[in-house]
């Protein structure tokens, strides 16, 4: 059971990763420098809790909020440029990111041990949760809190003016500049919040680990970050989670069995499902499909109505 | 044709009851361990070699009549291995798939960066209720960055000191060729083990006398080093040390020859005394030295490497590490009477732990190992050297 409860942590993590960039590719714009922000959480958050010793809660909200203020500075400047030439800015704001905690030494003697990053060596027993004593439901729980709350704001955003002003810049900036928006707080505001969920992620990704080191926020991780909810679709919050079950349930756990054919496999599945599915897993049609049979079956007089009657 | 088919039943039934009641199958049971370890990307070698080990380990005892458990029934081991692929995440989900199976303790893993986060996530302190950590036993085969095992008290390694490695080897170095004033270091930045064992090599190069030039560094998938060879000629060292995988060791070292650097000694990362150096630059490696605690000079060490070779597997210091510790386990598993039932499986563990920990010297292909406190192993090396495409030994400290 530990081993579900486990992977359904990973999912919940790898959820808020992708909804941090789902929040920018709604603008239109593709960011790899997700995997930058999820770092700065991880490190801010471990260290409030290992050598500041404050409560997991507040360290990643303040983890959350660097990095969110991160997102911000890095937006204004970034987001001058778009397309492919904000894919390489974005790239090489994480790859700097990467770098700086690659460098970043600061230990702190504690007892006969030294605490904190020790830069290439990474930062080890970033150990909160089993030193409070949760246990692996109790982390679950606590994650997929946070997971509910972003996904519910979201969600509720998709539905509010906020939502149609990001759709609208992402589908056409020069029509959503001619309808009155600002385009640029927009993008910014989208680059922020991205920002603010990423570093929640990183935060609860650094506990969860329990050793973090700057080889994990390379590439591999910003490509996932923009995997998510590009294969899920951008059409619904919840398409990326399915995504990420899909990632990490299937191809990474489901198919360990096959050792080297899963990489493979990986790859070539994920093509398959694009070609399949191009606007995402869950896209606009399968919504609108999913509306329809909802409000069929509770229509008065719907067989299934009458059945249950 | 009803006759017929009950005489059918009658049979079937007759061989089922005499297949469960028989004795010597009652008393058939299986004492389930796992090993984890990279089998895939860079790094995949290292899995594909501790699995080989491990299976090789337990053909021979199982062969030899498998384990006594502790009401006296024999039973035989049984390995289960996982991918984790050198990544940290899905480590700790292989560790706690395992930790759902009957098996009473994991072998592994291959990677330092993987063993860091795994060993963090287990219980600190064995009997403190205070901490919600894994209680599952772990002793490590490959992962070779320096003091992890004081991570926790149900972790355990049976891997080499470098520290003792490197500074025996500057020490002979400086008696053999006192003539060596300099030394340039290289090194995999990226990767846990070579990046700490750097820091190590490069602490013992200075001890020993040797002024360090420079070091140059690169990624574990780097794949052109153009740049750090000509900082490395322009440096014009004595020494070569290379703190890098077999991959990208052989990269740097072809490298070398196309530039023409050639230092008058290589040394090496413990981990690039494997047949993979030899394969990928066994030309541009000749001359090479490094410490390592295996090689072929030993009658078990010779029977070790045609075993692990038959499970397609190749001996070196990691692989031979995991081939030591199936026999340690077994002795581990008849000393605290592990039962080896599903209903014993939490009690065994804890038995496997203490079993362990209570080890003060085990049984190594070149000799005894010794245990220290801290549940690591103290275990005896030589150093070798590239030669003519083989790895030859070149000196055996204390000898």
């Amino acid at each position: 059971m530990d081993f579900y409860l486990g992977l359904a942590q990973i999912v919940g993590v790898h959820t808020l990763l992708g909804l941090s960039a789902y929040c920018v590719l709604l603008t239109g714009q593709v960011s790899l420098a997700q995997a930058g922000f999820f770092a700065i959480g991880a490190y801010v958050g471990a260290m409030l809790t290992v050598l500041a010793g404050w409560h997991i809660v507040p360290a990643i909200i303040a983890a959350s909020l660097v990095a969110g203020a991160t997102a911000c500075a890095v937006g204004f400047p970034a987001l001058r440029v778009k397309g492919l030439m904000l894919v390489v800015a974005t790239l090489a704001f994480g790859e700097a990111v990467r770098l700086f905690f690659f460098n970043f030494d600061y230990q702190v003697a504690k007892g006969d041990v030294k605490i904190g990053p020790a830069g290439g060596e990474g930062f080890r027993q970033i150990r909160f949760f089993p030193e409070h004593g949760w246990s692996t439901l109790d982390v679950l729980i606590f994650i997929w809190l946070f997971v509910a709350l972003v996904m519910g704001g979201l969600w509720w955003m998709d539905r509010s003016r906020a939502g149609a002003v990001l759709r609208a810049v992402g589908e056409d900036e020069v029509a959503a500049q001619s309808a009155g928006i600002n385009v640029t707080a927009v993008k910014v505001a989208a680059m922020t919040v991205g920002g603010l969920i990423a570093g929640l992620g990183g935060g609860i990704f650094a506990h969860y680990t329990a050793h973090i080191e700057h080889a994990q926020f390379g590439v591999a991780l910003a490509t996932f970050a923009i995997a998510y909810p590009i294969l899920g679709g951008l059409s619904s919050v919840f398409g990326t989670l399915i995504a990420v079950v899909f990632v990490q349930g299937f191809l990474v756990e489901g198919l360990r069995f096959l050792g080297d054919w899963r990489n493979l496999l990986f790859g070539g599945l994920i093509l398959f499902a694009m070609n399949v599915r191009p606007r995402g897993l869950i896209d606009a049609a399968t919504i609108a499909a999913v509306k329809r049979i909802w409000t069929r079956n509770r229509e008065p007089g719907n067989a299934r109505t009458q059945g249950a009657e | 044709m009803i006759k017929k088919s009950l005489t059918l039943f009658a049979t079937l039934g007759a061989i089922a009851g005499f297949v469960v009641t028989s004795p010597a199958v009652a008393q058939e049971r299986s004492v389930k361990i796992a090993g984890f370890g990279a089998k895939s990307g860079v790094v995949r070698v290292f899995g594909i070699n501790s699995e080989a080990a491990l299976k090789a380990a337990l053909e021979q005892i199982n062969n030899a009549g498998g384990v006594t458990l502790g009401d006296g029934a024999k039973g035989k081991i049984a390995l289960e291995y996982y991918d984790d692929r050198c990544n940290a995440e899905e480590g700790i989900s292989v560790v706690r798939r395992i930790a759902s199976t009957e098996a009473i303790i994991a072998v592994g893993p291959t990677c330092s960066n993987v063993a860091e986060s795994l060993f963090g996530i287990l219980q600190k302190k064995v009997g403190d209720s205070s901490d919600s950590g894994l209680q599952f036993p772990i002793i490590a085969d490959v992962a070779a960055k320096g003091g992890l095992a004081k991570i926790s008290e149900w972790a355990f390694r049976n891997v080499p000191s470098e520290f003792e490695m490197y500074k025996s080897l500057f020490a002979w170095v400086k008696t053999q060729y006192p003539d060596l004033k300099t030394i340039y270091g290289g090194v995999e930045k990226d990767f846990a083990h070579s990046n700490a064992t750097f820091g190590v090599i490069k602490a013992q190069a200075e001890a020993s006398g040797l002024q360090l030039l420079g070091q140059g560094e690169w990624l574990l998938n780097d794949t052109t080093f153009s740049t750090q060879v000509r900082e490395m000629k322009r440096a014009n060292p004595d020494v070569v040390a290379i703190s890098a995988h077999p991959f990208t060791t052989c990269g740097v070292l072809k490298e070398m020859q196309r530039q023409g650097v050639k230092p008058k000694l290589l040394i090496g990362l413990t981990s690039s005394s494997s047949i993979e150096t030899l394969q990928g630059c066994g030309v541009q490696a000749e001359g090479i030295v490094i410490p390592t605690s295996f090689a072929p000079v030993t009658p078990e060490a010779v029977k070790a490497a045609e075993l692990v070779a038959k499970f397609g597997g190749s001996a070196d210091l990691h692989s031979a590490a995991a081939y030591e510790i199936g026999f340690i386990l077994k002795n581990v598993i008849e000393s605290q009477k592990v039962m080896g039932k599903p209903d014993t499986v939490a009690a065994d563990r804890e038995k496997m732990r203490a079993g362990l920990a209570a080890l003060k010297e085990t049984d190594g292909l070149l000799g005894k190992v010794g245990r220290t406190a801290d549940r690591e192993a103290i275990k005896p090396f030589l150093f070798v050297h590239a030669k003519d495409s083989a790895w030859k030994v070149l000196h055996k400290p204390g000898s």
